[in-house]
């Protein structure tokens, strides 16, 4: 059986946050689905988790939502990034680059040494 | 920033109370619906579409409570959460809830009391800058010591007499000499002093202080300047430094005070500061004087002596000067008082005549940082004995609230069990626990506070005289109720919460599976019952002591003091010195004795030199004609002397002989009245009627002494005290006395209150001399009871703890015996099932509670037995082991016992065994 990887803490929000950026506002299974797409269906994730992170996103005002109509004349809720939120990636993106630089550097002196 | 705006939104949520379960749902429905469409699309059936939609979804209540959590504030909500169940269970209990909050606010508010009381008399220090610095001169002597005659108090040392006053001109010498202590400064409380201010005649306590006092004790007036040493020199002008409270309560605080003159004993004295508000001068901490005057106003203030001067060298034999310095750094007690022996030694043989077998007395630096420490000789005793008290019942209260509180955690085991088996965490469980012995303790704190204030109030209240207004005050003192209330909370909350957290380690599954009580039953029960036990003991303990206080209290009330107390109005008359020298005292008196006589209401008055039951007394040598003085033989007696009718108007009985009269006068021969007791004592076998003795006679200051016939035998009375035996005791009319140089004690028989026949009183005393104030007005009985205060204030303090210790114990076996019947319910279930009788139910479960109070009444007699010999020399008339009091007191607490158990043991008889075993 395939293993899939659990999400570490942190990067969904991450995830979030590109996704919204790349294809703007989006309700939250669009926001699911694009992860899963994305991911190419390695992620273990919940769906359902998203939800509460959406929530803390918006309180920490990095992103706002809306009720609004959607594509199939349903009323759904969508979410769109700010401007703090805009921000906020991209830090986390410049800290994210950074972290896996370090880590995959780590990796490469271990392989080295080994051979 | 990004956690506050996070905090900042979810305590909007939270206090909103904004419901958006509704917006999680709605988008849930519309991701499930989302996600069936697809699955549909992929070739789903319907059903297994939605299935496979929520299960990817995830746990839905899960989320939902995560969703919930980061909402709003999940530990302020389970707090308040915690607050509401604790409340909600609280007043479901309230039984359990206002005992245990009463035994915790009684034993803050007690504790609080006692302990500020005690602090505030033996332990506070004077209010001046580095007060631990004082020292304060004391000698101590034989009683061959060369020191004669002393005003002021003197304390019983070994096999001798002490004192802290010293004559004028040994302060002198000692001041001159003393290299060891800073410079030495006197004091001296004289007590009352007649004042007048704006024409109103008031009575202020005063001060005299040597010029470099209040530079020696580092003390700037709040106002004005202090007393300096060109203020205390002879012929200098007359200053004085009032209190603050004397200030605020004549001058309204108004700053036009300084400069004013007013009139102390009749003499212009003009006002140049005031002190500071928490200065209590040097002679106590609890009470400060009204004035301070220079010494060297003392001879005409207050004159005493041959000549009215107590200064310089001309009254070497009185000693009343009280001494004080603040040690050197570096130079050792011990140092500095080698040194002021030997100047002492010096000033002793230089000043005063001295016998072959006179002894000189020796110096001691003590402690001065509390004044003359006064409070300590008389208070010292009855507080410890109440801290003890306290003391214990503090510890009872924590027991019983331990008991109380283990109890009840015990019996909610199987509720902390379900539950954890329901999935609460540890934490929480213990949470709710915490917050509800918090919430008890908090009752109890906020009520044992209150209770802290109003005692605090109360307590100096108790402590004064019906007659005098009390300059004592006693502030709360917020470090011993911080210590109290943390004491008794912490018990409350270990007790809450330990049993709590045990309930929580223990494995849920086995304490549901075990039928209500668990297989360790018999252990829990065990150390429910130590606690019970033990508080038996301590309520025995305390009831005993109770019952010994309370009995010397009934003991001194029943005690006949030899005269008649009822219909006696008593008040003292200090004519000024300087206005009425001796012998014009003896006359003003007389006077005034024959102007009461013809008042209306007035049935008959005397007046006597010294007043009964008042503390007071006088004492002279006494030498049947014939005996020759022997300093090893005890040749002395009490005396008093009275006016004529004394004995009629007391009531005490002529047993052969004469009264005084009216033809017993200043230049008639001398005529004394023996008690019975002296009587047998100086004439034994003999008619002492026509007898003579010598008495008043002080040789080495050339006083030659009076001879004094017998004209009659009296009754013996009590004289300053009614736990006094009845003494030895003779009686001279007091016009044949050389003066009234101490005032006078009026009493007056009638069948009027003090209230109504005090202003006549006062108007013909005023017909005489204006300027005379009457003081202290009360009646025999008021001063009889008040000199009985401090027995009742310690029965009244030690029965009522008494009571709430039976009352706390009773509660203890209670609630043990209740607990206990509970878990036992299906185990007598079964026992009647088998046949077992009520009756022997009943039987049963009382032998049960009959051990308890057995061991704990056996242990508690045994206490008593080992400590009430501490407190012997504070009861009258019974002994500390009194059989009565040790079996009343066990017979209380049996009684109680089988009360508090009777209800518990009732409910076991009347279980029906097929509901009981159902029950499981």
């Amino acid at each position: 059986m395939k293993t899939k990887t659990d999400i570490q803490q942190g990067t969904l929000a991450l995830m979030v946050l590109k996704t919204l950026d790349a294809l703007g506002p989006l309700h939250g299974y669009g926001i699911a689905r694009r992860i899963e797409q994305i991911s190419g269906d390695e992620l273990a994730l919940n769906q359902g988790t998203l939800y509460p992170l959406l929530l803390r996103l918006e309180q920490e005002g990095a992103i706002e939502s809306d009720w609004g109509p959607s594509e199939n004349n349903r009323r759904a809720r969508f979410y769109r990034l700010t401007r703090a939120g805009r921000k906020q990636l991209q830090t986390e993106l410049r800290d994210w680059q950074q972290t896996a630089e370090i880590i995959a550097r780590f990796l490469s002196i271990n392989a080295e040494t080994r051979s | 920033m990004r956690l506050l705006k996070r905090l900042l939104a979810r305590l909007r949520n939270l206090a909103s109370h904004q419901s958006d379960d509704q917006r999680f749902l709605e988008e849930l429905e519309e991701h499930l619906s989302r996600q069936t469409e697809e699955n549909l699309r992929s070739g789903m059936t319907p059903a297994e579409a939605r299935r496979q939609a929520v299960l990817k979804f995830g746990a839905v209540e899960a989320i939902r409570e995560q969703y919930h959590a980061e909402k709003s504030l999940p530990f302020v909500e389970s707090v308040v959460q915690d607050v509401r169940y604790s409340l909600r269970i609280l007043r479901k209990s309230w039984g359990f809830t206002s005992l245990a909050a009463i035994s915790l606010a009684l034993a803050i508010g007690a504790n609080t009391t006692i302990f500020s009381v005690m602090k505030r008399l033996l332990l506070d220090r004077l209010d001046v800058p580095h007060a631990e610095q004082l020292r304060l001169l004391h000698w101590h002597g034989d009683k061959n010591t060369a020191v004669s005659n002393m005003w002021g108090i003197s304390d019983n040392v070994r096999e001798g007499i002490g004192a802290a006053s010293f004559s004028y001109p040994a302060y002198e010498q000692l001041r001159r000499d003393n290299r060891m202590l800073e410079d030495l400064f006197a004091f001296k409380d004289v007590g009352r002093m007649n004042a007048t201010i704006d024409g109103n005649a008031q009575i202020l306590q005063g001060e005299l202080v040597s010029g470099n006092f209040f530079d020696q004790l580092q003390v700037q007036p709040q106002q004005g300047r202090p007393i300096l040493d060109d203020d205390d020199r002879i012929g200098a002008p007359i200053v004085a430094l009032i209190s603050a409270e004397l200030w605020q309560r004549a001058f309204g605080s108004s700053l036009a005070v300084l400069g004013r003159t007013i009139k102390v004993n009749m003499v212009p004295v003009t006002i140049v500061g005031v002190v500071p508000s928490e200065f209590t001068g040097a002679k106590s901490v609890q009470s400060s004087p009204d004035i301070f005057l220079p010494l060297s106003s003392q001879p005409l203030v207050e004159p005493r002596g041959k000549n009215g001067s107590l200064l310089g060298a001309s009254s070497p034999q009185v000693w009343w000067l009280n001494i004080m310095g603040r040690a050197k750094a570096g130079v050792a007690d011990i140092t500095a008082q080698a040194a002021l022996d030997t100047s002492l030694s010096a000033v002793v043989r230089s000043t005063l005549r001295l016998d072959a077998n006179t002894t000189i007395p020796r110096l001691d630096v003590q402690d001065g940082s509390r004044g003359l420490f006064l409070s300590k000789q008389m208070f010292a005793k009855p507080l410890e004995v109440l801290m003890a008290v306290v003391g214990l019942v503090l510890l009872l209260a924590c027991s019983n609230i331990a008991s109380l509180l283990f109890a009840r955690s015990m019996a909610r085991q199987r509720e902390v069990a379900l539950r954890l088996a329901l999935g609460a965490g540890r934490a929480r469980v213990l949470r709710g626990v915490l917050t509800e012995s918090l919430l008890l303790s908090a009752l109890g704190g906020a009520l044992g506070v209150a209770l802290a204030f109003a005692g605090c109030r109360a307590l100096p209240t108790l402590l004064a005289n019906p007659w005098e207004t009390s300059q004592f005050t006693m502030p709360l003192d917020w470090t011993v109720l911080a210590f109290t209330a943390s004491l008794t909370l912490l018990s409350g909350l270990l007790f809450g919460t330990v049993p709590a957290w045990i309930a929580t380690r223990s494995d849920a599954g086995a304490c549901l599976k075990a039928t209500g009580p668990g297989s360790t039953r018999q252990r829990k029960g065990f150390s429910g019952k130590m606690i019970v036990t033990f508080q038996v003991m301590l309520s025995t303990l305390l009831v005993a002591g109770a019952l010994l206080f309370v009995g010397t209290l009934f003991q001194l009330a029943h005690v006949n003091p030899g005269f008649r107390t009822d219909h006696l109005v008593l008040f003292a008359i200090q004519q000024p010195e300087s206005r009425y020298p001796a012998p014009k005292d003896l006359q003003l008196h007389h006077q005034i004795e024959e102007r009461l006589r013809a008042l209306p209401g007035v049935q008959n008055v005397t007046l006597s030199e010294v007043g009964y039951i008042s503390d007071s007394m006088e004492n002279s040598n006494f030498l049947p004609e014939g005996e020759t003085p022997n300093p090893d033989k005890d040749q002395s007696a009490w005396n008093n002397a009275v006016g004529s009718n004394f004995f009629h108007t007391m009531g005490i009985p002529i047993l052969a002989g004469r009264d005084f009269n009216e033809s017993d006068t200043a230049s008639s021969p001398k005529v004394g009245i023996l008690s019975d007791s002296l009587a047998r004592k100086a004439f034994p076998g003999q008619n002492p009627i026509g007898k003579r003795f010598l008495a008043h006679f002080h040789p080495r200051e050339g006083t030659p002494g009076d001879l004094i016939e017998v004209v009659g035998i009296c009754g013996d009375t009590r004289y300053w005290s009614l736990k006094q035996d009845a003494i030895g005791m003779f009686y001279q009319p007091y016009l044949q006395t050389p003066n009234l140089d101490f005032g006078a004690t009026y009493e007056v028989r009638t069948s009027l209150s003090p209230a109504s026949i005090a202003p006549s009183l006062r108007k013909a005393v005023q017909s005489i001399d204006p300027d005379l104030p009457l003081q202290e007005i009360r009646t025999q009985q008021e001063q009889i009871d008040a000199s009985m205060q401090q027995e009742r204030i310690i029965a009244a303090l030690t029965a009522s703890f008494g009571v709430l210790a039976l009352v706390l114990a009773s509660v203890g076996v209670y609630g043990v015996m209740a607990y206990s019947v509970a878990q036992r319910t299906s185990e007598i279930g079964i026992r009647m099932a088998l046949g077992a009788l009520p009756r022997e139910v009943l039987a049963m479960v009382l032998r049960e509670a009959a051990w308890i109070a057995l061991v704990g009444i056996t242990c508690g007699i045994g206490a008593t037995l080992l400590s009430t010999h501490l407190v012997t020399s504070l009861l009258y008339g019974l002994h500390s082991n009194n059989p009565v009091i040790l079996a009343t007191s066990a017979l209380l607490l049996a009684l109680v016992g089988l009360v508090a158990s009777w209800v518990p043991a009732r409910r076991a008889a009347a279980v029906e065994p097929m509901q009981a075993l159902r029950h499981e």
